[in-house]
């Protein structure tokens, strides 16, 4: 046991800083004017990906659509119909456009972040990534409930508070992200920094593929629900119709005393 | 005197960032706090309307997603405060 001791007090995290925030001078592909970092390799990486998947499920199960379903097919319309049911629930006339849009940030934010498991940095650990994806859902609210409410919209800002409140939503967004992906990150890159210090009976080995799936796995579903949901919520917030001003119905008794 | 004010000069500026990232961790109570009551309800709310489960259960994370931000801006100054300064 005094071994196990010795060997935990000789590790040392100063690597840990650059694995966080990585020099800015150290890009992955540098050619000329096009000047990449390690996370937005990774999103490159991430979106070749799904754009793959998507044209390998067009050309094999979509064009085999059946009526008696085969698992993989059941899988499509599952998530399919999952985003669209719940945004058509959520903000019923604009529901066609808001699925597909949760469906393609939360399918972008759960595969960013699923990344990390083969080695690279996780896409969404980058201020900007988080930042983009908010700005996206801010021109997605205010756009909808301008074609909702046309000028009547503009009451709205009339209390300052609104605004205040509207200028919020991206940044607490952002960091809301941002943060939550960067935890499970600095925690990962801890394990496997300590994983490097022990030698120890088959510890290695069994600590990342403990701590993994809750860091990682988790992370990477709850987030990507999250942010659709929350989409989803301000969206439906920004879409609902402002009460027309009611004309007021003139006194009866007065109406009646002037026929009289 | 002089020794003291830079002591005091240099345990703020090495070790109050340490300090400092300490304290903000301390954002984990109230998020703790409020999460349990809202999980608690929920547990409530379903068993007291077992059909209703699917509403609760969106109207939960949102929820909770609401509690753990003030949690992650804790953690995200400590760690700023930790690796940065």
């Amino acid at each position: 046991m005094a071994n196990l001791s010795a060997q935990l007090l000789a590790i040392d995290f100063s690597g840990l800083r650059d694995e966080i925030f990585p020099d800015t001078e150290n890009h992955v592909i540098e050619a000329g004017w096009f000047v990449v970092n390690g996370s937005v390799f990774s999103g490159f990486v991430v979106v070749v990906l799904l754009l793959l998947a998507a044209l390998i499920l067009r050309l094999t199960v979509i064009r085999r659509w059946k009526t008696t379903p085969s698992p993989m097919q059941m899988f499509v319309e599952w998530l399919v119909s999952f985003f669209d049911k719940s945004a058509d629930e959520m903000c019923d006339r604009y529901g066609t456009i808001m699925g597909p849009y949760t469906l393609g940030a939360a399918a972008y934010i759960c595969f960013g972040v699923l990344i990390e498991l083969f080695g690279l940095r996780p896409a969404i650990a980058d201020l900007g990534a988080c930042l983009a994806l908010a700005l996206c859902t801010f021109l997605f609210i205010h756009t909808i409930g301008f074609a909702s409410n046309r000028a009547r919209r503009f009451k709205h800002y009339l209390n300052p508070i609104n605004i205040v409140s509207d200028l919020a939503v991206p940044v607490s967004m952002t960091f809301r992200l941002f943060g939550s992906i960067l935890s499970g990150m600095v925690i990962m890159d801890m394990v496997y920094i300590l994983v490097e210090g022990i030698w120890y009976v088959g510890l290695p080995l069994v600590l990342p593929a403990i701590l993994t799936p809750l860091f990682t796995l988790f992370h990477a579903f709850i987030q990507s629900y999250v942010f659709a949901s929350l989409t989803l919520t301000f969206v439906q917030e920004a879409a609902e119709k402002v009460p027309r001003k009611m004309r007021k119905p003139k006194p009866k008794r007065a109406r009646e005393a002037r026929a009289l | 005197m002089e020794l003291l004010i830079a002591t005091i000069a240099n345990f703020l500026a090495t070790d109050g960032a340490l300090l400092g990232a300490g304290i903000a961790a301390l954002t984990g109570i109230g998020a703790g706090v409020g999460m349990g009551i809202a999980t608690g309800k929920a547990v409530e709310a379903t068993a007291r309307q077992p059909e209703a489960v699917g509403k609760i259960r969106t109207m939960l994370m949102i929820g909770l997603a609401f509690a753990e931000t003030t949690a992650i801006y804790g953690l995200l100054v400590s760690i700023l405060l930790i690796f940065v300064s």
